[in-house]
């Protein structure tokens, strides 16, 4: 109990002495330069307009402009365009080449490693397993930690456990020696024991603490050094995904000794033909239609015909294949179909420039960062709504009925969705789009996306206690 | 530069448990009570400190002791005489057929004296004649002889409080008249006073229960014009074509020929097709700010360019039918203030489903326009959406809970996310952290 609740207390002393030296990181290796290998957007090819100045009076300038002006119309630079295949048993798209996971990846953080969190990482992580790289890969990180958090968890339960015993046994004296009980009105009392409740957010601080001063020490010959700024490890999870970039940082600068993994290391090329990546990226429905169609960088493939399958029918493919069992071909088109509802919602925000990935595990339809994940949390939770509001839709009873059914949504389910984005410190978005009258199979997708219209809400609980001032 | 981004982090985590703890969720210690001191001293206002409270009961004496010692604390501060002065003891009358001129007073004398007849309410429905004390300055209606109506709302609020004492009027009872009525008069119980004014003049036992614990939580609440369900919607254009942005391919006139003629030279092949794709087309991109461009094809709605609706051109429930003014808003009731909040009243029993895209919009286009302003907001992206353009309160009520919402307006569209975070200058300088934030 003393020795788990002394570096607890001991903090709050420590934390006023702000370290004037860079908050140093804890005992996890550096974080990879994020900001470089995530610094375009999209997995596009942006050349700024490299013409040579052009000086009015001097006519071997203007010819200069004028010859790479014309190079550039000849050899156009190309871009690279990836491609994926359509699994129609799973409605699933798939990419398996390195190259344009990593690029679709790093350039917008599109799809997901079908063995992993988020980014692809499992042959990484297999390395490291085998021993083959040094450092930890997140998913490890996240698992040590869960585990240091249960052990100080049952710490805190045994220190309960104890404080009861104790004060059993004080009672029990009190009541041979005939004592009357300690009041408890005095909320002294009641405060002072409140004190000694062991905190497992404040020992998992201490012990991160604990952890960088002794590094620091090392680092710094054994010079005594001032405490770093307590709040760099204050609470909440830091964003953290491991990446190739990670573990070179790890290795050159080797701020972690590689015992085993050292001597092979040198390996590492052959370990690569030992075993193939078992991976695979899997890029949701939306966004591959995004990059089809929007960006055009990726081509996908059908896997029984093995051609590529053109934006005009993939749109109706995914279309059909957004309801489960997906529709036959016969099958007509809907306008609020669920793909057509999520992908008017996936472009909208994609073009504003937020990075759209799915929100299934805060259980709402998407979620939205800016920038990335891999910079910070998502701030914003979106839920769609499909929306009948034109003229169209409220023609006969029967679509009357139809439209009251598919927007309908319970308040219970709205608490409930609200309720958990608070606890995570998002705010809630609620999209709703409105759905246009059925059109004829039109192939323009352009005027067919820009009759949908999106409005946002954004739903916020309301504390009366709170705004009264 | 990375720590900063957890500061950030940090930061907004921290506003936001802010914003989301509620104090009503805390738990009491209720041994606290024996140290307040309002027992005797009305001037102190502080309230106690919450306590903590064990997870699951144990063999303690100590814990039991602290069980009762609260328990005890909890009775001694109920137990507490409450008194009620006769000094400042108010009375009202009911007045089951509306305002009325005093007794001895009629309609036609008051016309001929060239007054404007009875200006009230005609939902009030319960007079003080004499008024004292200081809920009348945010409560009931002044008439011309000085007596004050009050609402069946504010009525109830005060019976319930212990402050009114309604009687019945002697027409009903039949008491003697003359001299001594109010002496003789019947005074109304706690159960009449309800079953006389819940459902009277639109009065739903819901709107209610929003009114009395917004009242007792200190805010002032008024009703709203959008009061009465019955009214009819006038019939304006529902289908505001205009306040969607439409993506421009191309501008009008001069200047639109001649950036087509631009992007011609700097794109001579353009692939870019809307119609089978790629939208922002093949080859070279100058910069991302053009892509973005290009993808832009989604209409959204842009609350600035909306009109203001009028309060009755929305659809019950989903209408503003409580102003609300904080404790510190002073109010005048000839001239009001405009509201702090304004709140529309669901119940979740009658109004199963969340609102339609049309019953919300013109929930908030009958509120007027509040962007985001001052520094801070311009200075902070997610702070100025989650302000939005125009904001009302949901009061969902099931069954006697209230839970209220916030609804907004954000403008998405409006906040280019792109232009803020060019990635050339974020290589750079610290860069898109600050601008980030924006």
């Amino acid at each position: 109990m003393a020795e788990v609740t002394s570096p607890a207390k001991a903090s709050p002393a420590v934390g006023p002495e702000k370290a004037n030296t860079r908050p140093a990181r804890g005992s996890r290796p550096p974080r990879p330069n994020y900001k470089h290998i995530h610094r375009f957007p999209f997995p596009l090819n942006v050349q700024p307009v490299l013409l040579p100045p052009v000086i009015p009076h001097n006519p071997v300038s203007i010819i200069s402009a004028v010859l790479s002006y014309l190079t550039f119309l000849i050899s156009p630079p190309s871009q690279e365009i990836y491609s994926a295949y359509f699994d129609p048993a799973t409605s699933s798209i798939h990419v398996t080449d390195e190259r344009a996971i990593r690029a679709l990846w790093e350039r917008g953080f599109f799809g997901k490693g079908n063995l992993s969190r988020s980014e692809p990482s499992w042959l990484e992580r297999e390395k490291k397993r085998r021993g083959l790289l040094g450092g930890q890969s997140s998913e490890e990180v996240t698992r040590k930690r869960r585990a240091e958090r249960r052990e100080l968890k049952l710490e805190r339960a045994r220190s309960e456990r104890l404080l009861i015993e104790e004060r059993l046994k004080v009672e029990a004296a009190a009541r041979e020696s005939g004592r009357a009980t300690p009041s408890t009105d005095g909320v002294a009392d009641a405060t002072a024991i409140t004190i000694e409740k062991f905190s497992v957010k404040k020992a998992m601080d201490a012990k991160y603490r604990e952890s960088r001063e002794a590094r620091l020490r090392t680092a710094q010959n054994g010079e005594p050094v001032p405490a770093p700024d307590a709040s760099s490890s204050a609470n909440g999870k830091s964003v953290r995904f491991s990446s190739v970039a990670e573990e070179k940082e790890v290795t050159s600068t080797s701020t972690i000794p590689l015992q085993d993994s050292s001597s092979t290391y040198g390996d590492d090329v052959d370990a690569d033909d030992i075993f193939e990546n078992q991976e695979h990226l899997q890029i949701s429905n939306e966004e591959a239609f995004f990059l089809v169609y929007g960006l055009g960088v990726l081509r996908v493939f059908d896997r029984e015909q093995s051609s590529a399958i053109p934006a005009s029918s993939l749109l109706p493919l995914l279309r059909r294949h957004s309801y489960f069992p997906p529709n036959d071909d016969s099958a007509k088109l809907e306008p609020d179909d669920p793909f057509m509802l999520s992908y008017v919602v996936y472009h909208h925000f994609r073009s504003l420039g937020w990075v759209v990935r799915s929100g299934v595990k805060f259980g709402t339809d998407y979620l939205l960062y800016n920038r990335g994940p891999v910079f910070s949390h998502a701030e914003f939770a979106v839920i769609i709504v499909p929306s009948y509001t034109h003229s169209y839709w409220s023609q006969t009873e029967k679509l009357k009925e139809y439209a009251a059914a598919k927007q309908a949504r319970s308040w219970w389910w709205l608490h409930c969705v609200n309720r958990v984005q608070a606890q995570v410190k998002k705010s809630l978005v609620i999209c709703y789009v409105e759905v246009p009258p059925p059109v004829d199979s039109s192939q323009d997708i352009g005027t067919l996306l820009g009759q949908y219209r999106v409005r946002e809400f954004l739903l916020r609980r309301w504390i009366p206690n709170r705004t009264r001032d | 530069m990375a720590d900063k981004d957890e500061d950030a982090i940090r930061g907004t985590s921290v506003e936001a448990t802010q914003i989301e703890t509620d104090l009503s969720d805390e738990t009491q210690d209720f041994r606290l009570l024996n140290h307040l001191n309002f027992l005797t001293d009305t001037a102190s206002s502080s309230l106690p400190k919450r306590g903590e409270k064990d997870f699951e009961p144990n063999p303690t004496e100590f814990q039991a002791d602290v069980l009762s010692a609260s328990r005890q604390a909890m009775h001694n501060a109920l137990a507490h005489p409450r008194l009620h002065n006769p000094n400042t003891q108010v009375i009202g009358i009911y007045a089951p057929e509306g305002p009325a001129p005093p007794p001895g007073v009629n309609l036609e004398d008051v016309s001929k004296f060239g007054g404007k007849g009875l200006n009230l309410h005609p939902d009030a429905c319960v007079c003080v004649p004499i008024p004292k004390g200081q809920y009348f300055k945010t409560m009931g209606q002044a008439d011309r002889w000085n007596r004050i109506w009050l609402l069946p709302e504010e009525a109830l609020f005060l019976v319930e409080r212990g402050s009114l004492d309604i009687r019945w009027p002697t027409e009903i009872t039949g008491a003697a008249d003359g001299e001594d009525a109010e002496e003789l008069s019947i005074p109304m119980s706690l159960q009449a006073a309800y079953a006389c004014f819940i459902g009277r003049g639109g009065l739903t036992l819901e709107r209610y229960t929003v009114f009395t614990g917004l009242r007792r939580t200190g805010y002032a609440a008024l009703r709203a014009p959008g009061w009465d369900d019955t009214q009819a919607e006038s019939s304006m254009d529902r289908n505001q074509e205009h306040v969607f942005r439409y993506p421009q391919r191309r501008g009008a006139g001069l200047v639109g020929v001649l950036s087509q003629v631009f992007n011609w030279v700097r794109d001579p092949f353009c692939t870019a097709s809307t119609t089978a794709g790629p939208a922002v087309g093949c080859g070279m991109h100058r910069n991302y700010v053009d892509v973005y461009r290009r993808l832009a094809m989604i209409p959204w709605y842009d609350p600035s360019l909306a009109a203001e609706r009028d309060p009755l051109d929305t659809m019950p429930p989903f209408r503003v039918v409580f102003h609300i003014f904080k404790p510190s808003t002073p109010i005048k009731k000839t001239a009001l203030p405009p509201p702090d909040f304004r709140i529309a009243v669901v119940n979740t029993r009658e109004t199963t489903s969340i609102p339609t895209l049309e019953q919300i919009g013109t929930l908030l286009e009958s509120t007027p326009l509040d962007p985001p302003r001052g520094e801070k907001m311009q200075r902070m992206l997610y702070m100025r959406l989650r302000n939005g353009y125009r904001n009302v309160i949901l009061a969902v009520v099931d069954q006697g809970i209230v839970s209220y919402l916030r609804l907004a307006d954000a403008a998405f569209g409006k906040e280019k996310l792109y232009e803020t975070q060019a990635p050339s200058s974020a290589s750079k300088r610290n860069g898109n952290y600050r601008n980030k934030k924006r």
